[in-house]
Order: structure tokens, then C-alpha cells, then sequence
């Protein structure tokens, strides 16, 4: 079994990071604009929360694809 | 590094400045809640400025550099992708929920969405954690006092007992994120310093990569082979993305406490959210150093490679700059220290003396034994401090008692808020169960806590589902407000949220 692991070519380190990181993006532009602004003192974009985490993982996945 | 002059007034100033900077807060508590929540009146910037000084402590600027030098830029998984997708799945999956909840700690949650024995198991855990963990953070301090200012290690305990008790003690929560404000901005400040000379002195980022790679070429990779000891690459996804650091940016008390004290639900979330962005440049503070004490020096060998940075600041520092980076050094310790301290007296009058000792007293009761055991935990600290000396293994334990327990933790929170047929009897047996899991894999295999984590939160899971489904539903009443999909109905609660909404 872990021979079998061993053999599993390290760029699929990368290819999971990567995938996890847009599925991510994804699954938060899935939440309800109600629920991502609830409480706050207006609706400005940059107030979305959606956006900040969609430039965080875009961030992650320069740095991911760059090493 | 040698201290006078020009640096020991910079260190004198910045000493003396934080203390008195965080009694100032002594005004604004009046109640338990100020104490233990600043109030519920800290914005987004505070929080997640204070999470990330809380997070980084001068163990990571020794511990990340000397992993850099060992295995490269590896070392940085721990701040990327094991922080940045948990962050995010904090922010927008659990801070909601524990915010609205109106609960002090974590355990307080745990208790309210399963029964009191979770609540119990869970604040014992935690509390002697950070209790344990209280005396290493002080006996780091005094250290790095007695070798830089040549105080006495004694002596060096007590001071740094006075600068932390004296805001901690008297202004709580408040005081002790607006210090942390500070002192992140210090820390990044020193640490910026220490990395921009590094790579002007070895003709920047190319010349960096030019003096490394040909003599370890994997020390640019991120993903390293299997049978790398420390940063195996499915154990960096499976045990530390997925599960350990989850655990830990999800459930973390001194952590998930500031989030707590937001004024809105927006800005808790907000706030964990942003902490991100810092945390995403410490590579730049903490890992950086470790490859340029390599390129500088390449001849570090054993358990001198996790000196690379006190090598760096030795051989290339100019008169100066040593007392900012000394700064550096003792912002990200006093910034845990201080949290760890305001967390631990928290738990321990919230989730033990209140549940189990004094259950209904006064307002001003509850605060002034959270003041004594704050005071309490200082003494102890002092105290417990010099035993790290004995047993030099004893902060390697205690990471290793939280990699134990953070898996079931995290196993049981996540269900506690997705799935309303977890039960009481799920989730305790799921706790007892991942913890018992953990400790035989770590006894009778002896594996990478990595992986320790992994199958410790696999097994709660599953123990937690089985018995869950086998045992009585909790009624839905007790759910509300704590699960997803179901929404406090109570009319008190929506007016008081819709008036706070319209107040601001």
C-alpha cells in the first residue's frame, strides 16, 4: 500500500491543492449574499465577503502553481 | 546580538510603551462581558489583527527558519495551505454560528449543542493546555531576556509577568487585542527588516535561488516525496489541510475568542476572514530567514540548523536594527502570552467555576474572578516556568496532547453545526472515541501526527454518526440557533440583532 503511495508522482500535490483551492472559490460564491452580509452597516463590494476569500485563493493558487 | 545604545532604548521604549498603552482599556470594563468579550464591540481590522498575532510566537520565527533550512520552503505549507483554507472555512462556516450562539468559549458551544459531560471533557483539555502552554511561552521570554539584555532568567520572568499581567489583568479582551494590533504592526516591521537585508546581502531573490538550489535542489518545492520525516506531501494534505489546521483555526479558544467579541456577525466573520492576508506574507518573516541563513552559511549542521536565525541576526545586523528586531522577537511572544492568559482565565470561570461552583452570582462577581484567575495563571506561569528546563521535551508533549484531541474536536464541531441529528450521545462517544483512537495510533504505532490526525477525525466521525443514529434525537428546540438550517426563532433575539443592525 505504501509503495503504491510512494509511487504517485508529486505533482498531484499540486493538481489537489489547486483543485481544492478553485473549488473553494466556487463554493463560496455559492453562499447567499443575505447570509455573507448579514449585519454589516452596508453592501458595498468591498464588503463582500465573497470577493475577499476569491482573492485569497487566487493568491494561494499562484503560490501553489509557482512551487 | 549585542544590545546597547540606540537598540536598548528601542527595546526600553516598546517594553514599557505596551503596558501602559493596554492599562489604558481599564476603563471600558465594567462587566464580565467587557472583560471576557471586550464588550462584543471589536471591528473586523482588531480581530483579525489580534488572531494573527496571537497565532505567531517567537517558537515559529526559531522553529519555521530552522525547518527552512532544513527542507526548504516546505516550512510554508503551515502558513498557506494549512491556515488559508481553514480561515476561510472558519469565517464563513463556524464563527457565524458560535457569534450568534452568544457563548464565551468553545466548550460553551460544545456544551449547549451536546450535553455538559463534552462541555467538561473539552474545557479540561483546553484549559490545562493553555495552562501548560502559559509556562513555555514565559520561560521563552525569560530566556530570551537573560541572553540579549543579560537580566538574570528569574528576574527576567518577573518582568515579563508585570508587562503582561499589568493590561491583561486589569483590561481583558480589550486590552489585550489592542496590544496585539501593536505589536503585530512591530513584529512585521523587525522581521521585514531582518528579510530585506538578507536578500540585498545575497544579491536578492535570484541570487538566493542561485546559491541554494544546486546543493539542494528540492528546497523550492513545495510538495516533497513520502518518505520526507516531516513534510510528506499526502500528510501535508490529508493530516494538516483537512484536519489539524481546520482543528485549529475552527476550534482554537484563544482564537475563536476574539471573533466572539465582534460588534456585528459581519464583522466576526470579516475579521477571521482578513487575518488571512497577514498570515499569508509570515513565510516572508519566518521561512525566508531559514534560506538566507543558508545561502550565507550552508555549514549548520543537527540541532544547530533551528539556530539559523539567531545566526542570521548575529552575522547581519547592523547596529540599529538589532533592538527592532529584538522588538519583533518579544511582540510575537507577548502577543501569544497575553491571549493565552486572557483565554485560559475564561475558560476556566466560564466553563468550570460557573458551571460547577458559583452558577448564579453577580456580574461584578464573575469579573473579579476573572481578574484573580488571570492573576492566578500569571503566578503559575512564573512557577511552572522552570520546569520547561527540566523537561526539555515538554513542549513537543504538549503539541502532541493537542494533535490528540484537535481531530475528535474538529469531528464533533463540524457535525454539532451540519448535521442536527448528531446527538449528545454522538457526540461525547465521538470524542471519547477519537481521543482513544489517537492514543493507541500514538502508543502502539508511533505515527506522524499527521497522520495520527487524520484517523483520529476519521474515527470520530464515524463513531459520532453511528451512535448518533442509534440513539435518541435531541429535540429540536435545544438545535436552534446552533445548527444549520435552523434559525433562532425566538422574537427577543431578532429584535435585539434588528436594533443593534439599526443602531450602528
Amino acid at each position: 500500500m505504501y509503495e503504491w503511495l510512494k509511487s504517485i508522482p508529486l505533482v498531484w500535490g499540486t493538481i489537489i491543492a489547486v483543485a481544492g483551492f478553485a473549488a473553494m472559490i466556487i463554493w463560496a460564491w455559492f453562499r447567499p449574499k443575505s447570509y455573507i452580509f448579514k449585519d454589516a452597516p452596508d453592501q458595498r463590494w468591498w464588503r463582500d465577503l465573497r470577493i475577499w476569500t476569491s482573492v485569497l485563493l487566487a493568491l494561494q493558487i499562484i503560490i501553489y502553481l509557482s512551487f | 546580538m549585542d544590545i546597547g545604545g540606540i537598540d536598548l532604548v528601542i527595546v526600553i521604549t516598546y517594553l514599557v510603551a505596551i503596558p501602559i498603552f493596554g492599562f489604558y482599556f481599564k476603563k471600558y470594563v465594567k462587566t464580565e462581558k467587557d472583560y471576557f468579550l471586550a464588550g462584543k464591540m471589536l471591528p473586523w481590522w482588531v480581530i483579525s489583527m489580534s488572531i494573527i498575532g496571537t497565532n505567531i510566537g517567537a517558537y515559529d520565527y526559531m522553529g519555521a527558519a530552522g525547518g527552512a533550512y532544513r527542507f526548504g520552503i516546505a516550512q510554508a505549507h503551515y502558513e498557506w495551505i494549512g491556515a488559508i483554507p481553514a480561515i476561510v472555512l472558519s469565517a464563513l462556516l463556524f464563527v457565524p454560528y458560535y457569534w450568534k450562539a452568544g457563548v464565551y468559549t468553545v466548550p460553551e458551544f460544545l456544551g449547549k449543542r451536546y450535553n455538559t459531560a463534552v462541555r467538561v471533557i473539552e474545557a479540561l483539555l483546553w484549559g490545562s493546555f493553555l495552562a501548560c502552554v502559559l509556562g513555555v511561552f514565559f520561560w521563552a521570554s525569560g530566556l530570551m531576556l537573560n541572553e540579549y539584555l543579560g537580566i538574570p532568567v528569574e528576574f527576567s520572568l518577573i518582568i515579563t509577568a508585570a508587562i503582561v499581567g499589568i493590561y491583561t489583568i486589569t483590561g481583558g479582551l480589550a486590552a489585550v487585542a489592542m496590544t496585539d494590533v501593536v505589536q503585530l504592526l512591530v513584529m512585521f516591521i523587525g522581521g521585514l527588516a531582518l528579510t530585506v537585508l538578507g536578500l540585498w546581502t545575497v544579491g536578492g531573490w535570484s541570487g538566493l535561488v542561485e546559491k541554494i538550489v544546486p546543493s539542494h535542489p528540492q528546497h523550492f518545492k513545495l510538495f516533497l516525496p513520502l518518505d520526507n520525516p516531516t513534510y510528506p506531501w499526502l500528510g501535508m494534505i490529508f493530516g494538516l489541510a483537512l484536519v489539524l489546521s481546520p482543528a485549529w483555526w475552527c476550534c482554537h479558544q484563544a482564537i475563536i475568542q476574539r471573533t466572539l467579541g465582534a460588534r456585528s456577525e459581519w464583522d466576526a466573520k470579516a475579521g477571521m476572514l482578513f487575518a488571512a492576508f497577514p498570515k499569508m506574507l509570515i513565510p516572508v518573516l519566518v521561512v525566508l530567514p531559514g534560506l538566507l541563513a543558508l545561502a550565507l552559511n550552508p555549514h549548520l549542521a543537527g540541532s544547530d540548523m533551528d539556530k539559523a536565525f539567531p545566526w542570521l541576526i548575529k552575522n547581519l545586523l547592523p547596529t540599529g536594527l538589532a533592538g527592532l528586531v529584538f522588538a519583533a522577537f518579544m511582540a510575537a511572544l507577548i502577543s501569544s502570552v497575553d491571549s493565552t492568559l486572557n483565554s485560559a482565565a475564561t475558560l476556566w470561570t466560564r466553563d468550570i467555576y460557573q458551571r460547577f461552583f458559583v452558577k448564579k452570582a453577580s456580574d461584578r462577581h464573575y469579573l473579579k474572578v476573572g481578574r484573580i484567575l488571570t492573576f492566578g495563571f500569571v503566578i503559575w506561569a512564573i512557577i511552572f516556568a522552570p520546569l520547561t528546563k527540566e523537561f526539555p521535551g515538554i513542549y513537543v508533549a504538549m503539541q502532541t496532547l493537542l494533535s490528540i484531541f484537535q481531530g475528535p474536536t474538529f469531528a464533533i464541531t463540524l457535525l454539532g453545526i451540519y448535521w442536527k441529528r448528531a446527538n449528545q450521545w454522538g457526540g461525547l462517544f465521538g470524542l471519547l472515541g477519537g481521543v482513544g483512537i489517537s492514543t493507541f495510533l500514538f502508543i502502539a504505532l508511533d505515527w506522524s501526527f499527521l497522520y495520527i490526525a487524520w484517523w483520529s477525525f476519521v474515527g470520530a466521525l464515524v463513531i459520532t454518526i453511528i451512535v448518533s443514529l442509534l440513539t435518541k434525537p435531541d429535540p429540536i428546540e435545544k438545535l436552534e440557533g446552533l445548527v444549520y438550517g435552523l434559525v433562532i426563532k425566538e422574537k427577543s433575539i431578532q429584535e435585539a440583532l434588528k436594533k443593534r443592525a439599526e443602531r450602528r
